[in-house]
């Protein structure tokens, strides 16, 4: 029954939550000062085609009647989240008109899903696994070592490291392909390995960076418990250090970096656009970063209605697994 | 003991995975040997050798017979959208236009003129029937699927943009064209609603490219030319799309076995490259990469730094000019600071005259471009054509001009000047002649002024207290000019050398940075008091179509977007220009009064200076020629290097195989 009234209101947050970002998202590129028709219009105009001002002045007519600009911003919202909520369907794209914006977002995301997703728990998994020896055994070389390289990278601006990775083995020692080929289309394992192969430098710099965080934060908790109590007090009953690391240490320290783990796999919808620009890698964050510089209303509600479903949803199934998790929440 | 084992075991994991990773590298991508000269590294992880010994690319074909250039709009995000009248389509510059479509008639940025593309003829008026022109097309010209290319092709398409209101460009077409009509297999004929005695400027070239491509009536009739996405577009220029990359980074041409049938096959000959590949590296760090490891023949805008680095590290590339100033400087638009007229103190003709003096122009050419920029003091970009018609011509109007008190603010010292700077920087390669150096530099420029400036400001009731300008109301002067945030880099760069100089005088001026949406957006509705726009642009002696846009019919409220006219210039000098450009709407091209007409135009534009112009587009746009031979360059001008505008097409046949 308890359990019942805790998730009626995690569900009731979670669909609130939804709603009021939706709202925001619909309304606030309305509030900036650009827009779509224009920015098209600008951007003809800087090729310098020989359009009169009368003939352009039609177009932006015609551009904002094909784009349902038209209306009070009111029957637009109306309109626009009746369209989402009932049949899923974002619009079409302004500036690719008339794509659909749920195929090019079903088009960008699986691949950052996939790059982002498995580099995420890959520098989660290294990350937390320096960081438990950091800060168990840190008076070992091979601890100080990897929590000092670990460190040192942290702090270096992603584009430069990203950059540094592609000189390095894209250019001065050609490894991998200085602007990756994703021509594939259809499972196979040739298509596959095409795909695995042009994706590990842009993971490595993913993972890499990535992996800071996780060490200094595992190596913090790890610190903190190994001097609780009842870790000092297994080591005295007998116990073997790799009981009490994995049956004392660990389900203390490990809490906290899952539930970090789950929003962050929740973020990834945002995808990682510095990544894709550099790697020529087709994901999600592009997808976005074109549609707030165009001022793309649709596919900026499209993207970001995405992103907010991610993290609230990561943000309920972190909030429901927990009490499974820890026994400490459940008792409470 | 069981510790120490443990840490060995993990440490010989990560040993050998990381041999494994370097033997999988290894075994896939075999060292090519270095192309010779100074590169450094090779990335030809791309590449694979052949059984036969010759270089692949990688999308399959030689790369001795692959000509590769870049894509200036990057990844495409819809690479199976090639419907032509929908937003959101493949851009142009992928190739598209470049090399798929023909226009009616292209643009000769040489000669200054345009010639006919897919029609033979220009348009010419009908004796006796008001407002018809006809044009000729080609014979046997034909689509790629082998069809003919001809009138009814022609027909179909304006007629397919007068019916369809959801079309942007039937906007266009229907403010212009009554009907349209094939008379035969390969005679046009088109009704205008009024005179339009520069027909083939509204439907063909003369910059970059034009809205009206026309279509496969065979392919069109029975679709709906708003949903039709034309996946698999047939082509009217001398290659076909081969391949494209499902992600958008890369699209493949190959030439057309029947290039006799088109337009260039027909005129300028065949075609050099088996293939062409345009293709998205990324980042400029990247593509200057890929340039110095010839990985990309031939480069889009980079920036000066760039440059640098890429003809240190690659003997094999070329840019425009051989040595100072490298890039070409005759992109027909130039750069300058616009204002927003309609503001109470931009709207003064005296404080757009004292910034205009209060620019130190050579700093500011300096700061932005390393001096390799072109200056021009009219509202017409100083490209060759136009230096020759309206710049040198007015030189001595320029040096006589006098402003209200009598000041004559031009300085025609400025290309001296420039070659003096540059050589004591050490820059080698500077024009010698005096006829050189003005090619090279312009005619001349604005003095740099304070003095009069301060006067020309003191005039209209500002005041300078502790070297800071105060307006006419007494609050201090400040301002801000928009530039783009990413992209144009010349303008965004300008914007921060002159607001430099504008702060040394005494304005406090900031810079503010915008997205392409939020910019062009701020300058339609009048959001701004000053912008590094570039409104100012022309190929052709007759520039009026693009100087139709300042009429003053357009001038609109701030805060509605105006069609036209956006820096809201009105008044007694407008006037003057408006009743020029009614004028010149209805003279043919060739007439000897549109010269006149149009030198008058750029002289009231001097006393009033809406747009400050200031200097012509420098294009860093270099190539390598380590697979290709035959490009253009100062020294081989037989057009300029617009890799991006749709006349690449006839660049194609000049380009020949190195034989590497």
């Amino acid at each position: 029954m308890k359990f019942l009234k805790f998730l009626g209101s995690r569900l009731v947050t979670y669909v609130f939550t939804i709603l009021v970002g939706m709202t925001i998202v619909f309304f606030i590129p309305r509030f900036m000062p650009s827009d779509p028709v224009e920015s098209m219009l600008g951007q003809m105009m800087s090729k310098s085609s020989s359009m009169d001002p009368a003939s352009v002045d039609a177009m932006r007519q015609t551009l904002n009647e094909n784009f349902g600009l038209n209306g009070s911003l009111g029957e637009q919202y109306i309109g626009y989240m009746g369209r989402v909520i009932f049949t899923r369907d974002f619009g079409p794209s302004l500036t690719m008109y008339p794509v659909p914006v749920k195929d090019l977002i079903a088009t960008s995301l699986p691949w950052t899903i996939g790059l982002l997703g498995i580099s995420t728990v890959i520098s989660w998994i290294i990350g937390n696994a320096i960081g438990l020896l950091a800060g168990i055994k840190k008076d070992k070389v091979y601890s100080k070592v990897l929590e000092g390289i670990s460190i040192c990278i942290y702090p270096i601006p992603y584009y430069i490291f990203a950059l540094t990775l592609i000189m390095l083995f894209a250019y001065i020692i050609p490894i991998f392909p200085l602007s990756a080929n994703f021509n594939v289309s259809g499972f196979s394992w040739e298509n596959l390995k095409t795909i695995v192969w042009n994706s590990i430098l842009p993971a490595l710099s993913l993972i890499l960076t990535g992996t800071g965080w996780w060490v200094i934060s595992m190596m913090s908790l790890s610190r903190n418990t190994n001097e609780e109590d009842f870790v000092s007090f297994a080591r005295i009953k007998g116990l073997k250090e790799r009981r009490v690391i994995s049956g004392y240490i660990l389900p203390n320290t490990i809490l906290p970096q899952i539930t970090m783990l789950a929003l962050q796999m929740g973020t990834i919808f945002n995808g990682a656009l510095i990544t894709e620009i550099l790697f020529n890698y087709p994901g999600i964050g592009s997808l976005i970063y074109r549609g707030v510089l165009q001022a793309d209303y649709n596919l900026i509600m499209g993207t970001i209605t995405i992103s907010i479903f991610a993290v609230a949803t990561a943000t309920l199934v972190v909030d429901l697994i927990y009490p499974f998790i820890d026994p400490r929440v459940r008792y409470n | 003991m069981k510790k120490a084992n443990l840490g060995k075991r993990i440490l010989s994991a990560l040993l050998a995975a990381c041999m494994i990773a370097t033997l999988v590298g290894c075994s896939t991508t075999p060292n090519v040997p270095n192309n010779g000269g100074n590169n450094i590294g090779s990335s030809e992880a791309n590449k694979t050798n052949t059984g036969g010994g010759g270089v692949m690319t990688d999308v399959g074909t030689p790369r001795s017979e692959t000509l590769v250039v870049d894509i200036l709009s990057g990844r495409i995000a819809n690479p199976n959208l090639y419907n032509p009248y929908v937003p959101g389509n493949v851009p142009m510059d992928a190739g598209v236009h470049q090399l798929l479509h023909g226009h009616l008639w292209e643009i000769d940025t040489v000669k200054g003129e345009q010639f006919p593309d897919l029609a033979a003829t220009m348009p010419e008026l009908v004796q006796g029937k008001k407002n018809t022109y006809t044009f000729k097309m080609k014979e046997n010209l034909k689509w790629s699927d082998g069809e003919a290319l001809d009138a009814n092709d022609v027909a179909f398409t304006f007629n397919m943009l007068l019916k369809s209101k959801e079309l942007a460009f039937g906007a266009v077409v229907r403010e212009t064209v009554e009907s349209c009509r094939a008379l035969d297999n390969l005679t046009v004929e088109i009704v205008t609603h009024n005179p339009e005695p520069k027909l083939s400027q509204k439907f063909g070239v003369t910059i970059f490219g034009n809205g009206l491509i026309v279509v496969p009536e065979h392919i069109w009739k029975d679709q709906n030319p708003v949903t039709f996405t034309y996946s698999n577009p047939l082509s009217s220029g001398p290659y076909t799309l081969k391949d494209k990359d499902p992600q958008g980074y890369w699209f493949l041409y190959e030439k057309r076995a029947d290039w006799k049938n088109t337009a260039v096959g027909q005129t300028a000959g065949e075609p050099g490259p088996q293939y062409i590949l345009f293709k998205s590296y990324g980042s400029e760090e990247k593509r200057v990469m890929a340039a110095i490891s010839n990985e990309i023949d031939v480069l889009q805008d980079i920036t000066p730094e760039s440059w640098d680095i890429l003809k240190k590290k690659n003997p094999e590339s070329m840019a425009w000019y051989s040595g100072f100033p490298y890039a070409d400087t005759n992109d027909p638009c130039e750069r300058g600071i616009g204002f927003n007229c309609s503001d109470p103190i931009y709207g003064r003709t005296n404080v757009r005259w004292a910034l205009a003096l209060a620019t130190d122009i050579k700093n500011v050419s300096l700061a932005t471009f390393d001096g390799m920029l072109r200056v021009s003091p009219l509202q017409l970009p100083p490209t060759d054509v136009l230096m020759k018609t309206y710049h040198k011509p007015m030189t001595e109007w320029l040096k006589n001009f006098a402003l209200e008190d009598g000041y004559k603010p031009f300085d025609d010292s400025y290309a001296r000047d420039m070659v003096k700077t540059l050589k004591q920087q050490g820059k080698e390669g500077l024009p010698e002649s005096e006829q050189d150096i003005i090619d090279v530099f312009g005619v001349g420029w604005w003095r740099y002024d304070v003095e009069e400036a301060g006067k020309l400001l003191e005039k209209e009731g500002f005041k300078k207290v502790d070297n800071i300008w105060h307006k006419p109301d007494g609050s201090v002067w400040e301002m801000s000019i928009l530039a783009p945030a990413d992209f144009e880099i010349e303008s965004m760069r300008l914007a921060f050398a002159v607001a430099d100089s504008w702060n040394k005088f005494g304005v406090k001026t900031t810079v503010v940075q915008q997205d392409a949406a939020t910019f062009w957006n701020n300058e339609a509705t009048g959001n701004f008091s000053a912008g590094s726009y570039w409104p100012a642009c022309g190929i052709l002696p007759d520039s009026s179509v693009n100087m139709e846009h300042w009429n003053s019919k357009y001038i609109v409220p701030t805060g509605e977007q105006a069609p036209g006219n956006r820096y809201r210039w009105g008044g007694a000098g407008n006037n003057k220009v408006t009743a020029k450009l009614n004028e010149l709407m209805q003279l043919p091209s060739d007439d000897p009064k549109v010269i006149e007409d149009v030198t008058e135009i750029c002289k009231t534009f001097v006393a009033e200076q809406p747009f400050i112009p200031m200097f012509g587009t420098s294009k860093f746009v270099p190539v390598t020629t380590h697979y290709w031979k035959g490009f253009q360059t100062s020294e081989n001008q037989f057009e300029g290097p617009w890799w991006w505008w749709s006349q690449f097409k006839y660049y194609t046949p000049h380009l020949q195989p190195t034989g590497n």
